[in-house]
């Protein structure tokens, strides 16, 4: 909206308050999605923050296995791994503050019951316990990818509201009360002026 | 072994192997196909073949006696498909120990095709794994495949046991067999927090060296007590177990057990040739030269160093 080409009229102040008030409320509505999904992220992060320490876990985990499928060789192993019933998962998307992120739940828990080696149930059992953590850590890598998507976008309308259209609309505003309260001047002038004349023609 | 061990490479164990037994199979092997699930069936294709070539040249009692014997490949294989049928495999499981046809009576491409563990046994109804049917409502009830294979070891060993007390001298190696796999067996359970109950129906119920009170007292009492129960045969090894355990090395039990009965073959070989008892020996050292040789490849394959993969084999090789 350029300031000069603005029709000058009551009702288009009129208009530009209200629209004014209208993007106020909509920019402190993106603020507070803002925080909430920059509060979001950190409490994600913080989860994520554990994956150093779990990749270690799981990097144990996989030389037990290794053993495991050392000791036992190819087709030993891949029978005792036949018998696990594996884990039941399930993803459906949920919105956050209007972002879509990934949840993920979980099933029936895979069952070891039935590998009888010793080793191969000790890798097996590590790993499941570990891949319940390693689906809860994809489930915040997910949610952070899409939410600090949106942050990103969030956070760029809320520049946009703050720097740019909100001291456009003050200004134009600005402009359309200037420039009523000098036609009111000038019809005041104009109407004493007038009175003037014909005062003195009488 | 040492330098099998020590190759860098797959390709230089394979290399180490043309000069070998298994010379012959190696030098057939396409470029490509050499990795270690291809070596793997050559080893355990001739580990069969050097049982059955032991079985064909004994006689009377003794024959009979090998011909059970070697029914472990049988059992091993039934227990795969087992298993298989367990997690609910479809009919090709390539994964069976290379058996020719005319060695078994089993027929392993029907039990294969059977769409569950009902079909599974009643196929075996007309073998010598009959007992299986009536373990099956057990198994339902608590849908782990050990009831069924603690089935299949207590028939095939059942059977070998019968003729033992025939023969001179192979009643040692085949009593330790059992005695440890009935220790293999409590010790892994036992870690695992299972009923006294279901422990006892997976072992073998014959014995050696091992009184039944002494496995009972071990089914019922901590693992920590196994030292002291166990007086002192399979003490030492019970110890050897616990500090694993304890360490949380991922070293299987397994190893700790049948390195013992290895050991104790290579003796047998070493003080008692002219015994029965020197041949079962050479069955168990072919089948640890064929685990150390899996170990070996997989490890290589794996890219386990070669301080793992000489920790990890069952036989005492010396340089």
């Amino acid at each position: 909206m350029s300031v000069g080409r603005v029709a000058v009229t009551r009702g288009v102040l009129l208009r530009l308050r209200e629209q004014l008030d209208f993007t106020k409320r909509g920019k402190e509505l993106l603020e507070m999605k803002r925080d909430n999904l920059a509060a979001e992220t950190n409490r994600l992060l913080d989860k994520i923050r554990t994956r150093h320490e779990f990749e270690e876990r799981l990097m144990d985990a996989y030389q037990s296995l290794k053993t495991a499928y050392m000791t036992l060789g190819y087709s030993r192993f891949q029978s005792q791994a036949v018998t696990v019933l594996p884990l039941e998962v399930k993803v459906r998307m949920r919105s956050v503050m209007g972002v879509l992120v990934p949840e993920i739940v979980q099933g029936k828990k895979p069952t070891i019951n039935s590998v009888i080696d010793q080793s191969a149930y000790a890798a097996a059992m590590q790993l499941t316990e570990l891949m319940t953590e390693l689906l809860s850590i994809a489930e915040a890598e997910g949610r952070i990818e899409s939410i600090a998507q949106e942050l990103m976008l969030t956070n760029r309308k809320v520049n946009a509201l703050e720097r740019v259209i909100l001291p456009k609309m003050q200004e134009t505003l600005r402009y359309i009360e200037g420039r009523l309260e000098e036609e009111t001047l000038e019809e005041f002038f104009r109407a004493k002026r007038v009175k003037a004349i014909i005062r003195g023609k009488d | 072994m040492q330098i099998l061990a020590r190759a860098k490479t797959l390709r230089d164990v394979l290399d180490s192997l043309l000069k070998t037994d298994y010379a012959v199979e190696m030098s057939q092997l396409p470029t490509q196909g050499r990795d270690a699930t291809t070596l793997e069936d050559i080893f355990l294709k001739r580990l069969v073949e050097r049982f059955f070539f032991v079985r064909r040249a004994a006689q009377g009692k003794m024959q009979d006696l090998l011909t059970r014997y070697c029914a472990r490949f049988e059992v091993e294989n039934i227990k795969r498909v087992v298993r298989a049928k367990h997690g609910g495999q479809s009919t090709e499981a390539p994964n069976l120990i290379p058996l020719p046809r005319e060695y078994t009576l089993v027929n392993f491409q029907a039990l294969l095709k059977a769409k569950d563990m009902d079909e599974v046994a009643s196929l075996l109804r007309e073998t010598q794994y009959n007992p299986i049917l009536e373990r099956l409502q057990p198994y339902k009830e608590t849908g782990a495949t050990m009831i069924l294979e603690a089935v299949l070891d207590k028939i095939y060993f059942s059977k070998v046991w019968e003729l033992v007390g025939k023969i001179h001298g192979t009643k040692d190696l085949i009593g330790e067999e059992i005695d440890l796999r009935n220790l293999l067996t409590i010790f892994s359970l036992k870690t695992r927090d299972i009923s006294a109950r279901l422990i006892e129906d997976a072992t073998i119920p014959l014995t050696y060296a091992l009184p039944k009170t002494t496995l009972q007292s071990l089914l019922q009492s901590r693992l920590e007590e196994a030292p002291n129960i166990l007086g002192t045969r399979y003490s030492k090894l019970a110890s050897e177990v616990l500090n694993l355990l304890r360490s949380g090395a991922p070293f299987p039990m397994e190893w700790v057990f049948f390195k013992q009965l290895y050991n104790d073959a290579s003796a047998t070989l070493m003080t008692q040739p002219l015994q029965a008892g020197y041949v079962i020996a050479y069955l168990l050292q072919c089948e640890c030269e064929a685990k150390d040789l899996v170990s070996i490849v997989t490890g290589k394959q794996l890219n386990m160093n070669e301080e793992d993969i000489l920790k990890g084999l069952f036989g005492i090789y010396r340089e």
